[in-house]
């Protein structure tokens, strides 16, 4: 517990600035929709016709003139990008910030095991992931109670509940780096998360490379898939929650047996 | 008296490198023990297996227990001071040093107050704003608040300022005599002289010697000077007196000075 404290109120700051910009970038747009809606219906129509581009975005599903489809294919890539982004540096950093920062010897000569430094560190980055999209949630309820919406409430549980599984899958695939890395390896966390990214708009276009839906979280937390109806994809989720448990105990034994640098 | 650091043929090495090749040592309970040796001989590898951050072969036992198996029951009885001192930087002194009380599950707080005092620790300041002195000083409170039965202490007087090194001394010699057991590595002999009474030189990852300081400073070097024909003349002589004498002899000088050799000289004998 005091090392959750501890890293808690280390993390806050970022947590915060996180939190807030994409918080309020989501929730901004959603506030802008009224004033968006004359000009959406005809982009709407548009973009609905551009082919494999309108199928890369989930707007061959679901027209960009409605506040559930702007909000499904527009406002939650924001929130999934965001939240994997601030995952993703999170998990990068809480292990091997102590080697680069030479903390290590100060934390590692306490009176824990590696076991402790590696759970706690871990409950961290849950607890961390879980205030960014309760905030982000919270605040998309807000826009959407001052525009006068209704949400559809089943569907947006569903997408974020299985954004929040795709965000602990990202954190922790980048904890496992963290665990293994004497350096902050924060690019490639950055780069990661966007490629993931860039592997589900590559399945969405492409037949040809619909396997990578095995490999990319996106795929199964695609709101536009959600909104629209489509087939569920609760058994990629299971492989996502699969993936997570095998890096975590992955990264623990790793971070068990190595040797730690001053 | 029982051992409460036992090392035993603990080889450590990094791939091809070598960290500490094959070494073995013991210190009693009680002892202010000093651990020589210039840079890169394997000290901080040796006190780093020691404390579980190294993967080792062979076997360490402190204060009776397994450092392998049994960390965390040692590190509770374990106060260490490493020689960088680093901290989180954007904390502050006093959230640190409560930090590490806090992970001890220990109210520390009179002895934090006390070593605060006694080193003129700035406990407001942030960590970044101090100097490395002031970060020794802060490593310090952290490795001696919960008044541990063991202080591993890696070159702890580099960065102190004199009145700190002697402030710092006092504070080791004071725990000492309450029963904890020093182990530091030092480069600093005359300090070394003045409050260690047992020692262990390392050099290139291997044990050269473990004895009391007394009897590492005693030895059969001398040191010589020679005066012939207006020329002073130096030379070291390591060996039976009696084979000095017959080389004076045959010099024949017009005059002569035989010294002992200072501990620094001893020691640089073992470092060259």
């Amino acid at each position: 517990m005091t090392l959750l404290k501890q890293e808690w109120k280390m993390n806050f700051k970022s947590l915060l600035i996180w939190t807030l910009c994409v918080g309020i970038c989501c929730s901004g747009c959603i506030l802008m929709f009224e004033s968006l809606e004359d000009s959406m219906a005809e982009m709407g129509q548009m973009f609905a016709e551009m082919g494999s581009f309108s199928a890369a975005f989930g707007m061959d599903k679901m027209s960009i003139a409605t506040l559930t489809g702007f909000y499904a294919t527009e406002i939650s890539i924001i929130f999934l990008l965001g939240g994997a982004m601030f995952a993703a540096m999170t998990g990068a950093v809480l292990l091997s910030k102590e080697e680069e920062g030479h903390t290590m010897e100060f934390l590692h000569t306490m009176p824990v095991s590696r076991s402790y430094i590696y759970l706690w560190k871990y409950v961290t980055l849950l607890l961390l992931i879980m205030v960014f999209n309760v905030v982000c949630i919270g605040l998309d309820v807000v826009a959407y109670v001052a525009i006068g919406e209704e949400i559809t409430m089943a569907e947006f549980v569903e997408y974020h509940l299985l954004a929040l599984v795709m965000q602990i899958e990202i954190g922790s695939i980048c904890y496992l780096i963290s665990a293994v890395c004497r350096h902050k390896q924060i690019g490639l966390a950055l780069g990661i998360a966007v490629l993931f990214y860039v592997m589900d708009i590559m399945c969405n276009i492409m037949p040809d490379l619909e396997f990578l839906k095995y490999f990319t979280p996106y795929y199964y937390a695609n709101a536009a898939q959600i909104y629209s109806g489509g087939d569920s994809r609760m058994g990629l989720m299971f492989l996502g929650l699969a993936v997570t448990v095998v890096v975590v105990i992955l990264g623990g034994v790793v971070y068990h047996k190595r040797d730690m640098s001053a | 008296m029982a051992h409460i650091i036992e090392i035993n043929n603990v080889t450590k090495t990094y791939g091809k490198h070598r960290g500490v090749d094959d070494i073995s040592f013991a210190v009693e309970e009680g002892d202010i023990f000093a651990f020589l040796g210039p840079n890169g001989a394997g000290k901080s590898t040796a006190i780093r297996s020691m404390l579980g951050m190294l993967q080792y072969e062979g076997n360490i036992r402190i204060l009776g227990m397994d450092a392998r198996t049994q960390k965390t029951e040692i590190l509770k009885e374990v106060g260490y001071m490493p020689s960088e001192s680093m901290f989180y930087p954007t904390m502050k002194v006093k959230d640190v040093i409560c930090f590490a009380a806090d992970m001890h599950k220990k109210d520390c707080s009179e002895e934090a107050v006390r070593l605060c005092e006694t080193l003129q620790v700035d406990t407001g300041k942030k960590i970044q704003e101090l100097s490395l002195g002031n970060r020794k000083k802060v490593s310090i409170v952290c490795a001696m608040q919960h008044q541990p039965k063991l202080l591993i202490l890696d070159e702890p007087t580099s960065g102190l300022d004199p009145l700190m090194q002697d402030s710092f001394f006092r504070l080791l010699q004071e725990a000492n005599k309450k029963g904890t057991t020093c182990f530091l590595s030092s480069h600093v002999l005359s300090e070394v002289k003045k409050y260690c009474r047992n020692a262990a030189i390392i050099k290139e990852g291997k044990i050269l010697k473990v004895d009391t300081v007394e009897n590492l400073s005693r030895t059969n070097l001398r040191m010589v000077k020679v005066w012939k024909d207006g020329r002073e003349e130096h030379f070291t002589h390591d060996g039976p007196i009696s084979a000095l004498i017959h080389k004076l002899s045959a010099m024949e000088p017009e005059d002569v000075l035989i010294e002992e050799p200072s501990l620094e000289e001893i020691f640089m004998q073992y470092y060259d």
